[in-house]
């Protein structure tokens, strides 16, 4: 027969003390026992939470603490790039059009310059021509006036040789206006 | 070399067990047995098993987290993984806010019960003691071993279950409040108006009278289930040694067939730690379940 056999049987058939009673004498669930057995338990587990569990734990909540706290400086860190690249962005698209104005307002000031140097140009040219022009009129008018007297001085010198006789200052005056009023301007 | 010398220990633990079975192991009480009294103390040899289990614990937690790095390596990663895991775990049926003030509790049962129940598989529990001699001592008790299976002692599982159900009354009433407590056992579940409401006072309160016998039979069923296991346990190792141990041949090969009891009761010690813990923090989490809490003062 098997031992736990044996200790059953072995069992006296005492008076019952009834369920409670029968319970507690088979597994000696007695006060002293059971006591004993809290207070030791009470010692175990404070011991286990102060020296076993409170380190563990303390590490681990430590260890969350700091992988929320990264968890939080890799978002703001993705926030900061996202603002960073929207503000990267519009800076380019304002540089773009800031770009855009300032060719458009080259071109403008290089037509308007280009314009205003033709202008220039165009004024210079007139400048220069009436300058030309007057020049030459005084040129001609010059070479009309010198012709004009080479004429009547020849005209005069002529005339004193065909006639034999010296001319005076007023009959060359005369001479010539005669002689110029027919030759015309 | 490590390992060597692991089973050279494994091997000399074994070799004092034989010797110490020789002198005269009697049979597996259904009681743990008094080795020594310290004032109105007894101290017994299941008690001295859950010390030396709490300081096995406590040196290993001394060693894991005595040189802490950032990133874990060896017997910190293992004790990290193993506390890590159980904390998610309880998280899930507790939730976050419960489970930072009660993670204490729950994590110290399952290590402890755990723990001691593998310990109670080691050569030498149960078998190494003194023989006991003398005109008053018992013929069926005449063996007292130094060590027994922590939590086959129906003493210490009481004290385990009377403790939770102390701190469960304790965590319900400052989740809830005193009258909050009492409205989440009677008080009817659902919004009722009118006539049907005191039918559905009168329903809900004889429930609640079942939900309070119930309350009280927790601690009961807690600490015979695991008692009832591991005795259980125990006793079919010891059978099975000595059905298979005895003659020429049991003497030297009585050993093996124990051998695959020894894997399921390494399955049965975990299977135990994870039903009691889970029990007690669904226990817990039943009562401090705010939703239905909320759906009873609206029923009000």
């Amino acid at each position: 027969m098997l031992p736990i056999f044996e200790i059953l049987a072995a069992v006296p058939p005492a008076e019952s003390e009834g369920v409670v009673g029968d319970i507690s004498r088979s597994f000696k669930v007695y006060w002293p026992q059971l006591v004993s057995q809290f207070i030791s338990f009470a010692i175990v587990i404070f011991l286990l939470k102060k020296f076993a569990f409170g380190p563990i734990q303390a590490m681990l909540d430590q260890r969350r603490e700091r992988i929320a706290a990264g968890e939080e400086k890799l978002k703001r860190i993705e926030k900061q790039l996202a603002d960073s690249e929207a503000s990267t962005a519009a800076a380019i698209a304002k540089a773009n059009e800031e770009a855009l104005r300032l060719i458009a307002e080259a071109k403008q000031g290089a037509a308007a310059f280009a314009e205003q140097k033709t202008q220039e140009a165009i004024a210079q040219a007139q400048q220069i021509l009436s300058k030309a022009e007057a020049a030459g009129n005084a040129d001609r008018e010059r070479i009309s006036t010198e012709l004009k007297r080479e004429f009547g001085r020849l005209v005069a010198a002529t005339t004193s040789q065909v006639t034999g006789k010296v001319l005076t200052a007023d009959d060359q005056h005369r001479i010539n206006e005669e002689a110029l009023s027919k030759v015309g301007n | 070399m490590r390992s060597l010398a692991t089973i050279l220990s494994f091997w000399l633990l074994c070799l004092a067990s034989a010797f110490g079975a020789e002198g005269g192991h009697d049979h597996l009480p259904l009681h743990a047995e008094e080795l020594m009294k310290i004032g109105p103390l007894v101290v017994t040899n299941s008690m001295v098993m859950v010390w030396i289990v709490a300081a096995f614990v406590i040196l290993i937690a001394q060693l894991a987290t005595r040189n802490m790095k950032l990133i874990p390596s060896g017997l910190q990663n293992g004790v990290e993984w193993l506390i890590e895991g159980l904390y998610n775990f309880l998280e899930g049926i507790l939730g976050a806010a419960l489970v930072k003030k009660t993670f204490w509790f729950f994590a110290t049962i399952f290590i402890l019960i755990l723990f001691t129940n593998w310990f109670g598989l080691l050569p030498g529990v149960g078998t190494v003691g003194i023989k006991l001699e003398g005109s008053g001592v018992d013929q069926h008790d005449i063996f007292r071993p130094f060590l027994r299976g922590g939590n086959a002692d129906l003493n210490m599982t009481v004290a385990m279950s009377v403790t939770f159900a102390v701190l469960w009354f304790y965590w319900a009433i400052r989740e809830n409040s005193l009258k909050g407590f009492f409205a989440h056992i009677f008080a009817p579940k659902g919004k009722f108006v009118g006539f049907i409401l005191v039918p559905m006072i009168l329903v809900f309160g004889f429930v609640g009278v079942l939900e309070v016998i119930s309350i009280l039979f927790r601690p009961v069923a807690l600490s015979f289930r695991l008692y009832g296991n591991v005795y259980a346990g125990e006793s079919i190792l010891e059978n099975i040694m000595l059905l298979f141990g005895t003659g020429n041949l049991g003497e030297w090969f009585g050993w093996i067939p124990v051998i695959p009891f020894y894997f399921l009761e390494l399955l049965v010690g975990l299977i135990q730690a994870l039903v009691f813990m889970l029990l007690t923090s669904v226990f817990l989490k039943l009562i401090c379940d705010h939703g239905d809490h909320d759906h009873g003062d609206h029923g009000h």
